[in-house]
């Protein structure tokens, strides 16, 4: 009965030893290098997703909020670089103390089989987060949409990467950031998205 | 593939350096040396809550920095967040992160994946062996012993001399040796059954767990007759790791006797004969509990028992399930009621509970999710073996009660009652039951029934096309229809994986790390398998169905297979 996985096991392991020769000199060139700033247009889905309070958040809502709205794409169980997006949103709730509401800020679960409202919760605790700051997951059809919708679709949590969306009000267009800023970047580019 | 930019490389190496820096500096500083005097298991202790916990003996988190300039408490960024439980690394989100075990700290490596050093390249980074104060250094500066910079996602910690003694003890100690089960020409493997399971499930476990061993000393043994260096290349990538060339795998039977309260003392002794590296699958009949206290007390992994009534645990590191069984069920269909009814306003619920370890864990995990989503409890009834509920006495709990809801967590003998509550005047507006339980005579459920009994289904919808999201196309499993055989069938594709990733690290907890980091699976009865850091729940669905009308047995789902 295994005999089907065995006969299959050639291109999987191919495919992994090129993942893992990327993976041990990719990482190394990826922290040297600086992030990757662009402008997009993006239609989102009318899905409604759940936050850490169990409460619906239709996401089409983020489209045409008055407040500058964040997007990340995190899970519960992440091991490198969630946290240091989650750790950006954290210090800007900091920095904006009494105005934490001024911006709201989102992450979307990318594992939401495992990322239930009581482990988002949880995790947003760690990082002392402040009302403004939402973990939203849902079904995996209207993840996946989310996803898609943010051209920023994996089929697999495992192979994700760091991705930052601002939204000022006042525009219609995203700003896409593709890579890890540091603490005074992301507040930088937040201020450009219109948060004071 | 080669990095033009050496810096970044260094940006690798940097990683290890970082965790194993702590410890030196104490070890260097003889004043710090005699502040306090600890045994060397409590200085062992500190280390572990600083690696695991990301908290200092004096019980404030560590401090450090990310990014540069982002202050971070160390309970955010703990190192096993990154380094993982046995220390040996991951690849994860594109970065790279090196082992922080004394093993690897400690000596001069070339560029490494898991702890094994990459040979190809032809211009592999190279570090030199950390000495205590290096390690400490690395951890507080993150710059190595040949002044290169660690890549800035790791967090650099401000450390005291004494807490970075803690830490240093700790990574030197951390995956320091293999673990039990494996010699120079052996990893030894285990599976658990007592001996009254039915004859056929325990026959299709075995069949499914030996024809993955034969199957790997084979390919080991083919690894063997390769003659060129390409062919030996291809061989170490595409059949087993190449440490597997030496050691061949066994399987043993831990058959358990007699009444579970005498299976502790038999599976110590099997484990003193001949301790393996991890259990298998099992079968037993009852609770996995027993086997699950043995595992976690002895550090052994066991990965997925065949059980629908496991521990549930958020914090339980050994055994990793298949999903939460029954409990799951409950789970299910209480976020199900708590996402229909959303007045907030209490929903008034009879739970009708079999007395019998089925129906105690579908109500346990019914209502521990039910209080957790800020519901009343549910008002229950307990039936004791062999005792029905009559109609006058149905009648009366629903007159009292005025439920909304029932839940009927029984058996086969739920039927003849469904059909009693049907006939009666007042009648609740939908009834719960758990497909599992019932089992076939959920199929006798009539007609004018069907329409407001809902059915926790922990599997896929039987026929259903599994279609690969990666692929995009038709999965065609061959694999028996057997539940058990199915189970086996997932168990061998993580296992797999699994063997094969773990290389030349033998230790019980990068298996598990290493099944932690994997990519979702998927299986013939589960629709999806995935996994995490510390999740121990592989399948974590279970659809609410309803039987379509007439009295076939096609089902209608009435939610998603992950509820909110």
């Amino acid at each position: 009965m295994s005999r089907s996985f065995v006969g299959s096991r050639p291109l999987v392991l191919l495919i992994t030893l090129v993942v893992v020769l990327q993976g041990v000199v990719g990482p190394a060139v990826a922290a040297e290098k600086k992030y990757r700033r662009t402008t997009e247009t993006y239609s989102l889905p009318d899905v409604v997703l759940v936050n850490q309070d169990g409460k619906k958040v239709r996401l089409k809502s983020l489209e045409t909020s008055n407040t500058p709205v964040v997007v990340d794409f995190i899970f519960g169980t992440c091991t490198t670089i969630c946290p240091v997006l989650s750790v950006g949103y954290a210090t800007l709730q900091q920095k904006l103390g009494a105005d934490a509401q001024k911006v709201h800020l989102v992450s979307i679960s990318i594992d939401p089989e495992n990322d239930t409202p009581k482990v988002m919760k949880e995790y947003l605790k760690r990082y002392r987060a402040k009302p403004g700051w939402d973990f939203l997951t849902g079904s995996r059809g209207d993840i996946d949409k989310a996803m898609r919708a943010f051209n920023a679709y994996i089929p697999n949590k495992m192979s994700h990467y760091p991705l930052t969306l601002l939204k000022s009000p006042d525009e219609k267009g995203w700003t896409r950031i593709y890579g890890l800023m540091s603490s005074s970047e992301f507040i930088e580019e937040t201020r450009k998205a219109g948060i004071k | 593939m080669r990095s033009p930019n050496g810096g970044s490389r260094r940006g690798v190496a940097t990683w290890s350096c970082f965790l194993a820096g702590l410890v030196v500096m104490l070890l260097s500083s003889p004043c710090l040396a005699d502040t306090v005097s600890r045994t060397p298991e409590q200085m062992l202790r500190a280390g572990e809550r600083m690696y695991r916990q990301g908290v200092l003996e004096n019980g404030e988190p560590l401090r450090a920095y990310v990014k540069g300039d982002i202050p971070v408490p160390g309970t955010a960024f703990t190192c096993v967040s990154c380094h993982l439980r046995a220390g040996i690394g991951s690849v994860e989100g594109g970065v790279y992160t090196p082992p922080t075990n004394g093993r690897s700290l400690y000596q001069p490596v070339k560029k490494i994946y898991k702890g094994v050093p990459v040979k190809y390249n032809e211009s592999p980074f190279r570090r030199p062996a950390y000495t205590d104060a290096t390690l400490v250094e690395v951890l507080r500066s993150g710059v190595d012993p040949e002044g290169k910079v660690l890549s800035d996602v790791m967090p650099r910690y401000l450390l005291e001399d004494e807490d970075a003694e803690l830490l240093v003890t700790y990574l030197k100690k951390l995956s320091s040796e293999f673990s039990p089960g494996v010699s120079d020409t052996e990893i030894r493997f285990a599976t658990v059954y007592s001996e009254d399971v039915p004859a056929a499930d325990r026959d299709a476990m075995i069949a499914g767990l030996e024809k993955y061993i034969s199957d790997k000393n084979d390919m080991a043994k083919s690894y063997r007759r390769t003659t060129t260096a390409r062919d030996r290349l291809m061989a170490r990538a595409m059949s087993t790791s190449k440490e597997l060339e030496s050691r061949r795998l066994t399987l043993s039977r831990w058959v358990l006797k007699g009444s579970p309260d005498t299976w502790r003392a038999q599976l110590e002794e099997y484990n003193g004969k001949e301790p393996v590296f991890a259990l298998l699958g099992g079968l037993v009949s009852g609770e996995w509990g027993p086997v699950h206290r043995f595992s976690e007390e002895n550090r052994i992994p066991c990965l997925f028992p065949n059980t629908d009534l496991p521990v549930v645990s958020d914090t339980d590191w050994y055994t990793l399930y298949l999903s939460k069984g029954f409990y799951q069920e409950g789970e299910a269909v209480a976020r199900f009621l708590n996402r229909r009814d959303e007045t907030g306003a209490g929903v008034p619920v009879l739970q009708i509970v079999r007395l019998s370890r089925e129906g105690r864990a579908l109500a346990d995990g019914f209502e521990r999710t039910w209080s957790s989503l800020g519901h009343e409890p549910p008002v229950t009834v307990t039936l004791q073996e062999g005792e029905t509920l009559t109609g006058a006495r149905l009648a009366a709990l629903l007159e009292r009660e005025k439920p909304r809801v029932v839940l009927f967590w029984d058996g086969g003998a739920l039927i003849p009652q469904l059909r009693e509550l049907g006939s009666l005047r007042q009648q609740p507006q939908s009834v719960f039951v758990s497909g599992r339980y019932a089992g076939e005579a959920l199929y006798a459920l009539p007609e004018e029934l069907r329409a407001n009994t809902y059915i926790a289904y922990p599997y896929r919808l039987p026929g259903e096309k599994v279609i690969e999201p990666m692929m995009k196309s038709e999965v065609r499993f061959r694999v028996d229809d057997n539940r058990i055989a199915q189970q086996t069938y997932s168990l061998v594709q993580v296992l797999t994986m699994a063997v094969m990733e773990i290389k030349d690290n033998y230790f019980r907890d990068h298996f598990l790390d290493a099944i932690g980091m994997s990519m979702d699976r998927v299986v013939p009865l589960y629709e999806r398998l995935s996994f995490g850091p510390g999740q121990r729940y592989a399948s974590k669905g279970c659809y609410i169905v309803q039987l379509k009308k007439g009295d076939g047995r096609e089902l209608t789902k009435m939610s998603d297979w992950v509820i909110h």
